[in-house]
């Protein structure tokens, strides 16, 4: 302990001290935009990856948001639908997926529980900075509309003013909703089974988005022709979007009765969402905050059991291709992240969920063409490389990465073991069942199995795929934070599977056409042979890197 | 100053905190104690207003633990043995938030937060420059403990306040505590390192499936039941009696 005289130099002095509910506030913006934990040594160089991807994520929204501009003098209503639609699709995804960690943090628990603030109070000043930050990505988005509304063929400079209302809240409505979600299962599940219920609802609402975003229209398109929103037809009162784009309609465009009458409706529906999330139900987010405490009592009372993945290891054919120790643990070890952990979840399954889109619309497209199609069955294949590449790159991040600190630890000379593990893992529980999946929406979408050899190339490059995330030993899984996760690397690297899978595609149908396919499948395999035997050997000498 | 009456929890079927019952006066040093499961931190956490009892209430500083759970944070400070903080803040972000969730002032703040730098002999930039999560574990155990105090209450929880201490702080600690109750402060100390419990504490609670065991000072108790030391009668009272025996049994299965 250090005598008075070695007192450090006074702090500055500071102003009078802020409300407990503003201080809240800035906690948790100051959470979200910094991520919950770092391993960085300084302030300055501390990982601010969820800030500065919120600001790139800002500039893709606006970017995204210039799409808008296909709707220069369209009526007011059809770019509001749109408007409202991808905003409410965005937002929906940003905040389902926030919304689990930033309101019911088990650490929080022992920080805050026992300070003078109430769970309202904490839960107002989530919901506070969950809005702000949706309305920041709304506005982003919005950002185009807001010009070309006032260009519309009834719209006018009334527009952006009604739209920025309406977005707020559309922004507030969809916060309301995910909480509300939360307070309902929490009230009828309780916390125990919350977590796992939300962590499937997220990643639903995540596989929906993109589904509605990209597939249903396309769908619609190919039924009817076209897609026509009209303010009068009985279903658009059954979407959201069209509530907002009918209050936008109302105040700025034609203002006819029906535009009045669904402004009305998400006027009302926006009032009974806030007033059961934060006022009703809130009750029950302080019961939820209490059980968490109790989580670790609770769940001492589960039946212990085998998992069925610890049986499945120990019987052909997983028995013999994990005869490695070290491997298999590193196979359980990522199996049961795969199946259990809400974070490593919530990163993976969102993920994937646009991966099977592509094929899927290549598929549409090949679909009814005279030639035959069969590029959209090579692209499929192809494409399934993506999804040991991206997982495996996702698996490396872990809240609970200090724990991996056990590897180093271990009497292993290098890391590959646990890579392989990582890797097989992925194979059969990613991979092969979307695989099975892929292989079947090429039946049912073309009607025949002709064009099924195909997929072929893309199978037989899978291996390699597999192993491009494991070279030098970065695949171990679970080692890194999650602040470090480096998204525009593995959108590179997403893009550079992407055109090799159109260029396999490409030969491969120029092969199929030419009358020797059968003779490329004999050389790729080849090739694919010892590229891996090579990737192997690479790995095997792998060494740990230093820690920081 | 601190008053259980027939404080229970139960989870399920499963009764954690068995009708507890007891009172603490102002300036002592309570050591509570128990084996793993014993109860010791939910009651800890009750006492918090962290949960809520199942059954019985307690009052703390006159202020009834259901009826007036705010008033009851205000007058206690809590050292959970987590150590948890928020560890994409600084130390002096963290404990500036703290302070002003209890409406402390900045510039009083900031002059308290000097004085527990100079104490805990904390570097002023790693303070102010470093982050939380790149703290070592006793660094950041300072932190929280400076968090506990730092608006000066007069009810402290310490759940494991010396895990990861050094020798040094650890000593400090153990003055710093023994001088705040002969100041009128109330501490209630939970470890399971039981030398320092009974060096430090005027009076020890042992609690056991959640129902209280002993009740007594230190000194006395272990006169009482012939023991020797409060860790023998620890282990006498709560079962680990063979334990010696079991581990030189398991000690041998190591043999090559």
């Amino acid at each position: 302990m250090n005598a008075p005289s070695d007192t450090p130099p006074p702090l500055q002095a500071a102003g009078p001290a802020l409300s407990p509910g503003r201080t809240l506030r800035r906690l948790f913006l100051t959470l979200f935009l910094r991520g919950r934990s770092s391993r960085g040594l300084r302030k300055e160089s501390a990982p601010k990856s969820v800030g500065s991807k919120l600001a790139l994520a800002l500039v893709f929204y606006a970017l995204f948001g210039m799409f808008a501009l296909f709707f220069l003098q369209q009526p007011v209503f059809a770019l509001s639908v749109y408007l409202h639609a991808m905003t409410l699709v965005f937002l929906g995804m940003f905040v389902a997926a926030s919304a689990g960690e930033v309101l019911f943090n088990k650490d929080e628990a022992d920080i805050l529980m026992h300070r003078p603030v109430t769970p309202r109070a904490l839960l107002w000043a989530k919901i506070g900075v969950l809005t702000e930050v949706s309305l920041w990505l709304a506005g982003a988005f919005n950002l185009t509309g807001f010009f070309v509304g006032i260009g519309g063929k009834d719209g006018g400079w009334l527009f952006p003013i009604t739209h920025a209302i309406s977005t707020i809240m559309e922004a507030l409505f969809c916060t309301g909703t995910v909480v509300l979600v939360y307070q309902l299962c929490l009230r009828w599940f309780g916390r125990e089974r919350l977590d796992g219920l939300m962590t499937t609802a997220q990643v639903f609402v995540a596989v929906a988005a993109v589904v509605a975003g990209q597939v249903v229209p396309r769908l619609l398109i190919r039924i009817s022709g076209t897609i026509k929103f009209n303010a009068g037809s009985w279903w658009i009162g059954l979407l959201p979007p069209a509530w907002f784009a009918g209050f936008d309609d109302a105040f700025a465009g034609r203002g006819i009765r029906s535009s009045w009458e669904l402004a009305g409706f998400g006027l009302a529906a926006t009032a009974v969402v806030l007033w059961l999330a934060f006022g009703k139900l809130a009750r029950d987010y302080e019961t939820g905050l209490q059980t968490l405490n109790e989580a670790s009592a609770i769940r001492s009372q589960r039946r212990a059991g085998r998992r069925w993945v610890d049986v499945l290891v120990h019987v052909p054919p997983l028995r013999w291709w994990l005869r490695d120790p070290v491997v298999r643990a590193s196979f359980l070890l990522t199996a049961a992240y795969l199946v259990r952990d809400r974070d490593v979840k919530l990163r993976i399954y969102p993920g994937l969920a646009p991966m099977l889109v592509m094929p899927f619309i290549f598929l549409m497209q090949d679909h009814g063409r005279s030639d035959g199609g069969g590029f959209g069955v090579a692209f499929t294949g192809g494409y399934l490389g993506l999804i040991p590449l991206l997982a495996l790159n996702l698996l490396k991040y872990s809240q609970q990465w200090q724990a991996s600190d056990m590897f180093r630890a271990a009497p292993m000379p290098g890391p590959a073991p646990l890579c392989h593990g990582a890797r097989q893992a992925v194979c059969w529980f990613l991979t092969f069942p979307l695989l099975v999946l892929f292989g079947l929406m090429v039946w049912l979408l073309r009607g025949e199995n002709l064009h099924l050899p195909l997929l072929l190339p893309g199978i037989i490059a899978l291996p390699i795929y597999a192993l491009i995330p494991c070279l030098g030993g970065k695949a171990v899984p679970l080692s890194l934070p999650n602040e470090e996760a480096k998204s525009a690397a593995r959108g590179l690297s997403m893009i550079g599977v992407m055109l090799v899978s159109i260029a396999l595609s490409g030969l491969a149908l120029w092969a199929w056409s030419g009358g020797w396919f059968k003779w490329l499948l004999l050389v790729e395999t080849v090739l694919v042979i010892a590229f891996y035997v090579g990737m192997r050997l690479s790995l095997a000498a792998a060494r740990w890197r230093p820690l920081e | 100053m601190i008053s259980l009456q027939h404080l229970t929890k139960r989870f399920g079927a499963q009764t954690a905190v068995d009708s507890l019952s007891f009172e603490v006066p102002a300036g002592q040093i309570v050591g509570f104690l128990g084996p793993n499961g014993a109860g010791k931190s939910t009651t800890l956490k009750m006492l918090t207003g962290m949960i809520e009892p199942s059954q019985g209430t307690a009052t703390i500083c006159g202020f009834d633990l259901r009826r007036e759970p705010l008033e009851v944070k205000r007058r206690v400070g809590f050292v959970p043995e987590s150590g948890a903080v928020f560890e994409s803040l600084t130390g002096l972000e963290y404990l500036e938030m703290v302070a002003a969730l209890y409406a402390i002032p900045q510039d009083a703040a900031r002059a308290r937060i000097q004085q527990f730098i100079a104490f805990f002999d904390l570097s002023f930039e790693t303070l102010t420059d470093k982050l939380l999560g790149a703290y070592s574990k006793g660094m950041r155990r300072k932190v929280v403990i400076t968090a506990a105090l730092l608006h000066n209450p007069p009810v402290v929880f310490f759940d494991e306040p010396l895990d990861g201490l050094d020798a040094n702080a650890a000593v400090g600690f153990k003055a710093l505590i023994q001088t705040l109750a002969r100041e009128g402060k109330t501490i209630v100390y939970s470890s399971h390192i039981l030398d320092v419990v009974e060096r430090v504490c005027d009076r020890v609670i042992i609690i056991d499936k959640g129902k209280l065991l002993l009740d007594g000072r230190p000194d006395e108790l272990v006169a009482a039941h012939g023991t020797g030391t409060l860790e023998r009668l620890f282990t006498k009272l709560t079962g680990g009696s063979e334990l010696e025996r079991r581990a030189e049994d398991f000690a041998k299965t190591f043999r090559p």
